[in-house]
């Protein structure tokens, strides 16, 4: 069933865009904290070249897999434009930058979410 | 981590709440720019200063921000000459309390400039999780 992995992995994607938003949350909330560094998670081509060689495993007996699981998303610290004398390096304008990202980004997740919904409803409807 | 769809506006709430804090105290400080005390030669009103400092949350495991204490600005008081006023000292001069009105005006801007960034992660965090609900509509 490729459609069932198509949804898999939209919704390992939105997982990882709510994720991003919690981290923008708190380096926003921060944004005048003195010596806070700001947040990022890891890219999404990597969480996703972690997780596609997943190996099925039903008993504790079996071989481990080498990708890490979905749940494992890697905070790094950002790469931060300037760093304020109180060793802030949050900006607000990167941090907007990235909302906006993230929510264009979750758009078009929950459209293809959408669009294979119907698909999937127009084929079994016939 | 709990929820996080959930987590900004929880995070975004602390810092509206540590923000509105700060202007408090810079309302404070404006209001009281010209408080001098009242009897000859006392201390007039002091400036205070907000400091914040991150918090983390148990429940989500979310870095939050609250207000760290609310000190005082030892810079030393501006001395005017005005033998009048009963505040003043032997030599007439009084002293005035420590507020800069360009500073707490820039310290207003920035105060309102982050509480602005956090409305806005209110509102995108409250979009994302109309988009996801839109998804058991189609």
């Amino acid at each position: 069933m490729e459609q069932v992995y198509l949804f898999g992995i939209a919704s390992q994607r939105t997982s990882w865009l709510a994720t991003r938003q919690t981290l923008v949350a708190e380096n926003v909330a921060n944004a005048n904290t003195p010596g806070y560094q700001a947040k990022d998670l890891a890219s999404f081509s990597e969480v996703l070249a972690s997780t596609r060689l997943d190996l099925a495993s039903s008993s504790n007996m079996h071989m481990a897999s080498l990708g890490g699981t979905s749940d494992s998303q890697d905070v790094v610290t950002e790469t931060p434009w300037d760093v304020t004398h109180s060793g802030n390096s949050v900006s607000l304008e990167q941090e907007m930058l990235k909302a906006g990202e993230i929510s264009r980004a979750y758009s078009l997740d929950t459209s293809v979410v959408k669009a294979f919904h119907r698909l999937l409803v127009m084929s079994v409807k016939g | 981590m709990s929820d996080p769809l959930l987590s900004p506006l929880r995070i975004a709430a602390s810092g509206l709440q540590a923000q509105s804090t700060r202007m408090r105290v810079v309302s404070e400080n404006i209001a009281n720019a010209q408080t001098t005390g009242t009897t000859a030669g006392s201390d007039p009103y002091q400036r205070k200063t907000v400091t914040f400092q991150g918090e983390l949350d148990r429940v989500t495991g979310a870095e939050m921000v609250r207000v760290g204490g609310i000190g005082t600005d030892e810079t030393p008081f501006i001395l005017e000459h005005d033998p009048g006023n009963p505040a003043a000292n032997a030599e007439g001069y009084v002293k005035m309390p420590n507020v800069r009105m360009l500073v707490e005006m820039a310290d207003m801007r920035e105060a309102n400039r982050s509480y602005e960034a956090n409305i806005q992660v209110v509102k995108q965090a409250r979009e994302i999780i109309n988009m996801t609900i839109d998804l058991l509509r189609s």
